[in-house]
C-alpha cells in the first residue's frame, strides 16, 4: 500500500509541467423566462477548481487557463455547459429547471452527485442553517432537521452530544454515525463531559452537512458507516474573485429552562423539626442551645439537630427563630426561599468571534477561517474555550493536475467543566438561600461545624461540602490540541480518466487534571488533598487513492466507475496517574505525593486496516440508474483466518416522469428507488486472546494482576449488516411541494458482542459472535411553499417526520437478554423479542390500570416488570420560514413522542420533600390514588378505591427509585419550539457605499418554548449515561435557554 | 515520462497495490497481541488479588449495594443495627444488587484467581510448586464454604471451568452434602501439598509466607467444616476429628491467636480496613451496636464491650432494637453506642477464623461426643482466647457468669467472639438456632414474613444464564427459592 502511493506520487510530481495559454472571460448570466441577472450563478471551468460567482446584476469575469467547457448553474436552474472556442463574452441564458431536482448532493468519498441519480436517501443541511440558530456543538443544531436523525444533548460547556441515526443496530458497540470532513473521518465520542468530535468543529466553516441514512448510503466506507455518515464539507473560498473577507460575531446567554415546582411551606430536616446544630445528626447539649430549642420545639420533639437528614420534611417555613448554617449560636426567622432555583445557577454566556479570509484566481484558491469561543456555563465556575484555525486551498500545478490542502489545528479546553449533575435540588433543605451559601466565605468565623473540623460552611456535612467550595477548589479541567487535515493530488490522465491520491489524519491529545478533594478535617477525620491526570492521544490516518474512470458510452448509456484502496491505521495512548495523598495542598504535581498512595495506569490501542473498493455508477437516458459497490477489508482485529471480508451493494432508480415522458404541471417529477447493502464490522483489538489485568498493589508495594473475567475468543468473525430500502420522490406543482418518502429494514448479525455468562463459570463474559438486531423504519419529508407573493413575500415550510421499529431478534445460544445499563437495579436491556432498551425493575401491582394498595394504604410492588422502552414512537420536526424583502423569520418545533425515561431525581425529591405535591397533606395525612385490594372470608378479592389515610413522608416513600423503580419512569415525550430566529440582510445597493459585500444581523433563541411535555419538573431530554446507555438521569444539568445576536459581514 | 503514464503501466500499478495490501497484512497478528496485559503472569500475583478481593467482600466491602457483612449477616445476628435505611438490611431486606454483586464478586475475583494458581502451578503444571498450590487450594476450599454456606445448593465440580479444555459456562449444581465431602477432602490435600521445607512462596498477604501457619489455618478449616455437618455426617466428622487430633505433627492447628488467619489491613488506602472505608473515610454513621448485643454483654459484665463499642453521651454502652423504622431509628442516632475503634480503624485487621473459633468447634465437639475432652476446658480457652485477641483477660468472675458449659452456652459465646464475622455468626445461629434472640421489638417492620433470612436468595443472573442448573439447585435445596428455607445441616 505504502508502496504504491509513493509510485504514484512519483509519477504525478514528475509529469510534465505544461501551462496552457491564459484567457480573459467576461458575460452576464440571466434567466431565459424573465431576462433578469442571476446573482451568485456559479461558473466553473469544467475539470478544475477554476471558477468565480456572478455579482448582484449576474455580471461576471474571470480568466481561464485555455479552451474548453464553462459550467454555469444556479440553485433552481439547469445546469448549462458551454464550450468557450474563441469566444471571450458570453451571454448565458439559464432556463429554470421546474423540477428542482437537479441538486447535486455530496456522497461517498466526497463525490458530488445529483440527487436523482441516487438509490438511497441523503439529506442535506446548509452550513447557514447551522450558523445562525447557533449552538457551540454543531450536532445540537441537527436536532428535528433532518428525519430519522435523533440528537439528545447533554450538559455543559463543552460537552457532547449522542446522535443516532435509524435506531441503534448495535448490541453493545458505538451506535455513532461516521463523522467525515473533507473526505477524512474524525473520531466522534458522545463523551458528556468532554464532548470530543463533532462537537469541535467551528460551524462558519461548514459549507453544507450531509447525512447518508444506513448502510446503504455508505457501503464505501466500510465498517464504521453502518451507522450512517455525516459529511461535512467545508467552505474553501473556491469562486472568490480577489480577496473576500467574512466576519461573524455572536453573542448569547442562557439560563436554565425548566423550573421544577417546588413547595414552599416546609423547611429542610425531619419531624416537624428545621435546626442547624452542627451540620450532622447529633444531640443538642449546650444549654442556651437547648433553651433556643425549647422556645420553637416543645418535649414531644428530640433535643437533635435536624440537619444530619438532608431531606425537607421540617418545620412549617412560618418565621419560627431557629438555628440555621449561617446564624452560629444566634437563631433568625425560618422563611421560604422560592427562589432558590433561580439563585443557584448562573447565566451563561457564549461569544463566539469569526473571521475568514477568502481568494481565488485562475490558477487556485484558499479560505483562512479563524474563530474563538468563549462560554461560561449555568453551574458557576464552569467554562470552555475553543479556538479553530482552519485552512482550505487548491492549486492547479497544471490543466492537469491539482492539489488541494484542508487543515484545521483545534486548541480548546476548559478550567473547570466539574459540573455534570448535582442533587442540590433533590437531596436538600428547601429553606437554604444559595446566594448565601456562595458567599460561604463571609461566614468562616459564625459557622458552627463538629470539633476542629475543616469544611468550608454548609446547610450540612453529613453528606454534602458547599458546591460552590467544589466547584471553586475541586475543577476537573483539561487542554486539547487537535489537528486535522488531508492533502489530495488530482491528476486527470485521460479526459475521462482521473486519479486521486490523498492522505489525511486526525490526531489530538487531550491532558485532564481532575482534583477530587482537598486537605480538610470531617467528623474529626483528616483526608488529605487528592488528584489525577490523564492524558490521552489519539490518532486516525487514511490514505487512499482512487481512479474514476467516466464516460458517456453512447447518447443513452453513461459510466462512472471508481476503483480504489484506503489504509487506515488507528493509535491510541493513555497514560494516567492518581495522587492519593498530595504532600503540599492545592500543587497538582506527580512529585507533590506520598509515594505509596500512588496510583499509575496505562494503556496502549492500536489496528489497522486496509481495503480495496470498487463502485460502478451506469445510468440510462438520465432516467435509470444503477450503482453496484463493492469493498473488502482486511482487519488486524480479526483472526487471520477471518480478517479479511467482503461486502457489496446494489442500488437502482428510476425517475418515472422521464422514462414515461410525464409532462404535467401538477405531477412535476417522480423518482422510486431500491437498494440493497452490506456493511461488514470488525472487533476493537486484543480480544482474541486471553489476558490478565494489573490491579493496583497491597498497601503501595505488593503488585497485583487478576486474570480477565471475558473468555477471549481466538475465533471471531466480523460482524455484517445488512440494509434494504425503498423510497420515492416525488414533485407536485412545479416543484411548490415535494415529498419524499423511504422505508428501510436493515438488520446487524454476528454482532461481537461480551455475552454475559454464569458467574459460576468463573468467568463474567465471552466474546462471542452473537445477536441480531433488526431496525425497520419510515421516513417522511415534505417541503413546500404555500405562499409566495410577487411583492416578495414568501412562506417556506418543511416537515420531517420519522418512526424506527427496533427489536432484537436473537442474543448468543442460550441467551434471551443483554444488560445495556443499570442504576439501582433497574435494568436497560437488549432482551429477545423486545426493543432494544427494555427497562425491567420493581414495579406497582395494577388492577385495572389503577395501582392496588394493601390494607395499610400502602402499595403493592412487584418485581421483574417490564416498565418501559428507550425508544420513541417517533420522532419529527417542522421548519417554518418567512422571507420579506431582508427579512426572514423561521421557527422550528422539535418533536419526540413516546418513549421513557427514567428520572432517579424526580422520584427521590418526591421521596425527599422537595416538590409542591409532597407538601399537601403533610399534617393531615394523604390517601394514595388507586384501589384497595379487599380479601373476602372466602379468599376472593375484591378492589375498592382506596380510603386509607396515611402520611405523607410514608406515601412519597414508595417514590424512592432506588427500591420502587416504576415511581421514576416517566413519558419522554416532547414538543419544543426549539429554535426561532429574526433575520434583516441589508440592502447591498446601501452595502456597496460602505464596500460591504453583504450584511445580516440575527437575533436566535434556542430551547424558546416547551410546548408539550408529560414529566412534571424537569426537561424529558435527559441523558446521564450517553451512547448505548441512555434513558436513566440523576439531577441532570437542567437544559438551558438561550437568546443571542448574530452578526455577519462580508467584504 | 509520457509513457509511463500507458494504461498498462496505471493497472499494473493499482494490481501492485492490491498485491501489496494483502501482503501487508502479515504484521497484523503481532499488532493485534495486547500491549497492556500479559498473556501469562506469575502466581504471586494473582495469590493477592485473591485473598484480598475474597475478604475484603466478606467482611464488609466498600461499596453499597455489595455488603454481605454490615448490610446483612451483622444486622441479622443482632450484633449491629441501624438507625436509618433499615430497609437496607436491618428489616431482612435484601436487594438484587447485593444477591448478585457477591455471587459474582466471590466466584470472579476469588474462585477465579485462586484456580488459575492451582492450574499454574499443580504436578501437571509446567512450573509445579505445592505450596502455592496449597495455598490456593485452602483459599478456594474457604470461599466455595461461605458461598455454599450462604446460598445453599452451588455450582462446585463443575465450577470455575469457563476456560478449561472442556469449557463449561452452564455449571451444574452440587448439593451441600457433595460439596462439604469434596471441600473436606480439598482441605487434606491442601495440608499433604502444604510443606514447611517445600519452596517458597511470595505474594501472600495473609501469613507472609509461613507455610506452617498455612497448615494450621487449613486443618482449623476442616474441623469448622467437620463440626458444622457434625450433626448430619457424624462417622465422618468423628473421623476427620480423630485424624487431626490425633496427630499434631502431621496436622498443626491453631495453638495461639498469633496464628489467626486474618488480613492485616494497613494505613494505605485502599488496602484499608473496609468498615473503616465506610465509616470513617466515607463518614456514614447509619450504624450503632445492636440492644440485643450490648444487653447481653453488660448482662455478663463483658469488658470486650469496651472494644466493640463506643460509650454514648451517658458513658454507657447502650444498643438499639433490630428493625426499627427509620422514622423511629433515627432517634437513637444519638443515644446508641457506635462501632468501636479496634474496627474502625485503617489498620484493623479482617478476620477469618481465630483461636478462640477453634477452642469453641472443639468445646462444641466434646459436648456432642465427636471427640473425647474436656468441654469446659476448651470453653474457657475460647473465652480466654478472644479476650486476649483485644488485650484483655476475662473478668475475675466472668466464667461463672458465661454459665456451665453446654452447647447452646458455647455458641452463645462464639456469637460475642465472632463481632464482626457477621457471615461466621449467622451461618452458627442458622445451623444450631442459638444464641436465642429476643423477641422483635413491637415497633420493629420486619420483611420475609418476619423470619430472619436462612439463606440467600440464588441472584437473578442465574436465572436468565444457567437457569436448569439454578432449578436443580433450589430442588437441591429442598424448598423455594426464598429466605426461608433451611440449608441442609441446620440441626434445628
Amino acid at each position: 500500500m505504502r508502496k504504491v502511493l509513493l509510485l504514484f506520487i512519483w509519477v504525478c510530481l514528475c509529469s510534465p509541467v505544461a501551462f496552457a495559454q491564459v484567457r480573459q472571460l467576461t458575460g452576464k448570466v440571466t434567466a431565459a423566462e424573465d431576462g433578469l441577472g442571476l446573482a451568485g450563478a456559479s461558473i466553473i471551468y469544467k475539470g478544475t477548481n477554476v471558477g468565480t460567482n456572478a455579482d448582484a446584476d449576474g455580471n461576471f469575469s474571470f480568466s481561464v487557463p485555455g479552451d474548453g467547457v464553462l459550467v454555469i448553474s444556479y440553485v433552481g436552474f439547469l445546469i448549462k455547459e458551454m464550450p468557450i472556442g474563441n469566444q471571450t463574452k458570453f451571454d448565458i441564458k439559464l432556463d429554470a429547471d421546474t423540477r428542482q431536482l437537479a441538486e447535486v448532493v455530496v456522497t461517498a468519498f466526497g463525490i458530488e452527485r445529483e440527487k436523482k441519480a441516487l438509490g438511497y436517501t441523503v439529506q442535506e443541511v446548509k452550513g447557514s442553517a447551522l450558523t445562525e440558530s447557533r449552538s457551540t456543538n454543531v450536532a445540537n443544531a441537527l436536532s428535528g432537521k433532518i428525519a430519522g436523525v435523533r440528537v439528545q444533548s447533554n450538559g455543559g460547556p463543552g460537552s457532547g452530544s449522542t446522535i443516532q441515526i435509524r435506531g441503534s443496530s448495535s448490541v453493545s458497540g458505538n451506535n455513532q454515525p461516521l463523522i467525515v470532513i473533507d473526505g477524512v473521518p474524525m473520531e466522534q465520542t458522545a463523551n458528556k463531559t468532554w464532548g470530543g468530535g463533532i462537537s469541535e468543529i467551528n460551524p462558519d466553516n461548514i459549507k453544507e452537512m450531509s447525512v447518508l441514512k444506513g448502510p446503504n448510503a455508505a457501503a464505501l466506507y466500510g465498517s464504521r458507516a453502518a451507522n450512517g455518515v455525516i459529511l461535512i464539507t467545508t467552505k474553501n473560498g473556491q469562486g472568490t474573485k480577489g480577496l473576500g473577507v467574512d466576519i461573524n460575531s455572536n453573542i448569547s446567554f442562557e439560563r436554565p429552562w425548566i423550573k421544577p415546582n417546588f413547595q414552599n411551606t416546609y423547611g429542610g430536616g425531619n419531624g416537624y423539626r428545621t435546626w442547624y446544630n452542627d451540620g450532622w445528626s447529633g444531640n443538642i447539649t449546650d444549654p442556651a442551645e437547648i433553651a433556643q430549642y425549647r422556645a420553637v420545639y416543645d418535649a414531644r420533639y428530640p433535643l437533635v439537630g435536624s440537619e444530619g437528614t438532608d431531606e425537607s420534611w421540617g418545620a412549617p417555613m412560618d418565621g419560627r427563630l431557629v438555628r440555621q448554617w449561617w446564624t452560629g449560636d444566634d437563631v433568625a426567622p425560618l422563611t421560604p426561599q422560592p427562589n432558590n432555583w433561580d439563585e443557584y445557577w448562573n447565566t451563561g454566556r457564549t461569544t463566539t468571534n469569526s473571521i475568514a479570509l477568502n481568494g481565488g484566481n485562475d490558477k487556485g484558491y484558499f479560505r483562512l477561517g479563524l474563530s474563538r469561543v468563549d462560554q461560561t456555563g449555568i453551574m458557576y465556575y464552569n467554562d470552555f474555550h475553543r479556538n479553530n484555525f482552519r485552512i482550505n486551498s487548491g492549486y492547479n500545478l497544471t490543466k492537469n493536475l491539482s492539489i488541494t490542502l484542508s487543515g484545521e489545528y483545534i486548541k480548546s479546553g476548559s478550567d473547570n467543566k466539574s459540573y455534570g449533575s448535582g442533587q442540590e435540588f433533590i437531596w436538600s433543605h428547601r429553606h437554604v438561600s444559595w446566594a448565601q451559601l456562595r458567599d460561604y466565605e463571609s461566614y468562616m468565623d459564625v459557622h458552627n461545624q463538629r470539633g476542629n473540623d475543616t469544611d468550608p460552611p454548609n446547610w450540612q456535612h453529613t453528606f454534602f461540602t458547599n458546591p460552590y467550595f467544589s466547584q471553586k477548589k475541586l475543577p476537573q479541567s483539561n487542554e486539547k490540541d487537535r489537528l486535522l487535515g488531508n492533502i489530495a493530488l488530482n491528476y486527470k490522465i485521460l479526459p475521462s480518466l482521473s486519479l486521486m491520491i490523498r492522505s489525511g489524519t486526525d490526531y489530538w491529545t487531550d491532558t485532564r487534571i481532575n482534583v477530587s478533594n482537598f486537605l480538610r478535617v470531617r467528623n474529626g477525620v483528616r483526608t488529605p488533598g487528592r488528584f489525577s491526570e490523564e492524558v490521552l492521544r489519539s490518532q486516525e490516518t487514511n490514505s487512499d487513492f482512487m481512479l474514476t474512470y467516466n464516460k458517456n458510452i453512447n447518447a443513452d448509456f453513461g459510466l462512472n466507475v471508481q476503483v480504489g484502496g484506503i489504509k487506515r491505521t488507528n493509535y491510541y495512548k493513555r497514560n494516567y496517574f492518581y495522587v492519593g495523598e498530595m504532600v503540599v495542598d492545592g500543587l497538582y504535581n506527580a512529585g507533590n505525593s506520598v509515594p505509596s498512595q500512588n496510583t499509575i495506569e496505562s494503556e496502549i490501542r492500536k489496528s489497522e486496516t486496509q481495503s480495496l473498493f470498487g463502485t460502478a455508477n451506469l445510468s440510462w437516458r438520465d432516467a435509470l440508474f444503477l450503482d453496484l459497490t463493492a469493498r473488502n477489508d482486511w482487519s488486524s482485529t480479526l483472526p487471520a483466518n477471518a480478517r479479511s471480508y467482503f461486502y457489496p451493494s446494489a442500488s437502482l432508480s428510476a425517475v418515472l416522469t422521464e422514462l414515461f415522458d410525464v409532462k404535467s404541471n401538477v405531477f412535476t417529477f417522480g423518482k422510486v428507488r431500491a437498494s440493497y447493502a452490506q456493511v461488514g464490522n470488525d472487533a476493537t483489538p486484543y480480544q482474541l486472546a486471553q489476558t490478565y489485568l494489573a490491579s493496583g498493589s497491597w498497601n503501595g508495594a505488593v503488585p497485583k494482576f487478576s486474570e480477565n473475567t471475558q473468555i477471549a475468543n481466538s475465533g471471531l468473525k466480523p460482524e455484517i449488516t445488512t440494509g434494504l430500502e425503498l423510497g420515492a420522490d416525488l414533485r407536485f406543482l412545479k416543484g411548490k411541494i415535494g415529498l419524499d418518502v423511504t422505508y428501510y429494514n436493515q438488520t446487524t448479525k454476528d454482532q461481537i458482542l461480551g455475552v454475559e455468562i454464569s458467574k459460576a463459570s468463573g468467568y463474567n463474559t465471552r466474546i462471542l459472535n452473537a445477536g441480531k438486531i433488526t431496525n425497520k423504519g419510515i421516513e417522511i419529508s415534505i417541503s413546500g411553499t404555500p405562499v409566495k407573493l410577487p411583492g416578495g413575500f414568501s412562506w417556506d415550510v418543511s416537515v420531517n417526520w420519522a418512526r424506527n421499529r427496533n427489536k432484537v431478534v436473537e442474543l448468543a445460544e442460550g441467551l434471551t437478554t443483554y444488560t445495556l445499563a443499570t442504576q439501582r437495579g433497574m435494568s436497560s436491556e437488549a432482551r429477545v423479542g423486545q426493543p432494544y432498551g427494555t427497562f425491567y425493575g420493581v414495579g406497582f401491582q395494577k388492577y385495572n390500570g389503577q395501582v392496588v394498595y394493601g390494607s395499610n394504604g400502602l402499595p403493592f410492588t412487584a418485581a421483574g416488570q417490564k416498565l418501559g422502552n428507550i425508544q420513541p414512537d417517533w420522532i419529527g420536526g417542522m421548519l417554518n420560514t418567512f422571507n420579506y424583502k431582508g427579512w426572514s423569520l423561521s421557527a422550528l418545533v422539535d418533536v419526540r413522542m413516546g418513549g421513557d425515561i427514567y428520572d432517579e431525581g424526580t422520584g427521590t425529591a418526591r421521596w425527599t420533600g422537595q416538590y409542591a405535591e409532597t407538601a399537601l397533606g403533610r399534617e393531615e395525612g394523604v390517601i394514595g390514588q388507586g384501589v384497595r385490594e379487599v380479601t373476602a372470608a372466602d379468599g376472593s378479592k375484591s378492589y375498592v378505591p382506596n380510603d386509607i389515610i396515611v402520611t405523607a413522608n410514608q406515601l412519597y416513600g414508595y417514590s424512592n427509585p432506588r427500591n420502587y423503580h416504576e415511581s421514576a419512569i416517566f413519558d419522554a415525550s416532547y414538543v419544543k419550539l426549539r429554535e426561532v430566529s429574526l433575520g434583516y440582510s441589508f440592502s447591498p445597493a446601501l452595502l456597496k457605499k460602505v464596500k460591504i459585500q453583504s450584511a445580516k444581523i440575527s437575533l436566535v433563541g434556542r430551547n424558546v418554548w416547551m410546548i408539550f411535555k408529560n414529566t412534571p419538573h424537569i426537561d424529558p431530554e435527559i441523558d446521564a449515561k450517553g451512547g448505548n446507555q441512555q434513558g436513566f438521569g440523576y439531577g441532570e444539568l437542567p437544559s438551558s435557554r438561550s437568546i443571542g445576536a448574530n452578526l455577519s459581514l462580508s467584504f | 515520462m509520457k509513457s509511463i503514464l500507458t494504461h498498462k503501466n496505471i493497472w499494473m500499478t493499482a494490481l501492485a497495490g492490491a498485491m501489496s495490501i494483502t501482503s501487508c497484512t502479515k504484521d497484523f497478528d503481532s499488532m493485534n497481541v495486547s500491549p497492556n496485559s500479559p498473556t501469562a503472569i506469575g502466581p504471586q500475583y494473582l495469590l493477592p488479588t485473591g485473598i484480598e478481593t475474597s475478604v475484603d467482600r466478606y467482611w464488609g466491602h466498600r461499596d453499597r449495594f455489595e455488603r454481605i457483612n454490615i448490610d446483612a449477616a451483622e444486622l441479622y445476628v443482632q450484633h449491629l443495627t441501624r438507625n436509618i435505611y433499615s430497609n437496607e438490611g436491618d428489616d431482612y431486606t435484601v436487594s438484587p444488587a447485593l444477591l448478585s454483586n457477591n455471587w459474582k464478586g466471590f466466584f470472579n475475583d476469588g474462585l477465579l484467581n485462586f484456580q488459575r494458581i492451582i492450574n499454574q502451578t499443580n504436578a501437571q503444571s509446567a512450573s509445579p510448586n505445592a505450596n502455592y498450590e496449597g495455598v490456593a487450594l485452602v483459599m478456594r476450599t474457604w470461599v466455595f464454604s461461605l458461598l455454599t454456606d450462604m446460598y445453599g445448593s452451588i455450582p462446585y465440580t463443575d465450577a470455575i471451568k469457563g476456560t478449561g479444555t472442556d469449557p463449561i459456562y452452564t455449571p451444574k449444581y452440587d448439593s451441600m452434602e457433595t460439596i462439604y465431602a469434596g471441600l473436606l477432602n480439598d482441605l487434606k490435600t491442601a495440608n499433604e501439598k502444604l510443606s514447611v521445607s517445600g519452596p517458597a512462596i511470595a505474594g501472600d498477604i495473609l501469613y507472609a509466607g509461613d507455610i506452617l501457619k498455612w497448615k494450621k489455618f487449613a486443618n482449623s478449616l476442616r474441623l469448622r467444616l467437620a463440626n458444622r455437618q457434625a450433626a448430619k455426617k457424624p462417622a465422618e466428622s468423628k473421623a476427620i476429628f480423630a485424624e487431626i487430633l490425633g496427630d499434631a505433627t502431621k496436622f498443626p492447628i491453631f495453638t495461639s491467636n498469633a496464628d489467626n488467619a486474618s488480613l492485616k489491613c494497613t494505613t494505605v488506602l485502599p488496602s484499608n480496613n473496609e468498615w473503616n472505608q465506610i465509616l470513617i473515610q466515607g463518614g456514614r454513621t447509619d450504624w450503632n451496636i445492636s440492644k440485643t448485643l450490648a444487653d447481653k454483654m453488660n448482662a455478663l459484665g463483658d469488658t470486650r464491650i469496651t472494644v466493640y463499642a463506643n460509650p454514648n453521651k451517658d458513658g454507657l454502652y447502650q444498643g438499639h432494637a433490630n428493625g426499627l423504622p427509620d422514622a423511629i431509628a433515627t432517634g437513637y442516632l444519638a443515644t446508641s453506642s457506635t462501632i468501636g475503634k479496634a474496627f474502625t480503624d485503617a489498620a484493623a485487621p479482617e478476620v477469618i477464623m481465630t483461636f478462640a473459633d477453634l477452642n469453641f468447634i472443639l468445646a462444641e465437639a466434646a459436648i456432642d461426643g465427636d471427640i473425647t475432652g474436656d468441654a469446659k476446658k476448651y470453653f474457657e480457652a475460647g473465652i480466654t482466647a478472644s479476650f486476649a485477641q483485644y488485650g484483655l483477660t476475662p473478668p475475675a468472675d466472668y466464667m461463672t457468669k458465661a454459665g456451665p458449659v453446654s452447647k447452646e452456652k458455647v455458641i452463645e459465646q462464639k456469637w460475642i467472639s465472632l463481632f464482626g464475622q457477621g457471615v461466621e455468626a449467622w451461618i452458627e445461629w442458622r445451623r444450631t438456632g442459638f444464641p436465642v434472640f429476643p423477641a422483635p421489638d413491637p415497633r420493629a417492620v420486619l420483611n420475609n414474613g418476619g423470619v430472619l433470612p436462612t439463606r440467600f436468595n440464588y441472584p437473578a443472573s442465574e436465572y436468565s444464564l444457567n437457569a436448569t442448573a439454578v432449578g436443580d439447585g433450589v430442588k437441591l435445596n429442598g424448598g423455594a427459592d426464598d429466605m426461608k428455607t433451611k440449608l441442609w445441616w441446620a440441626e434445628k
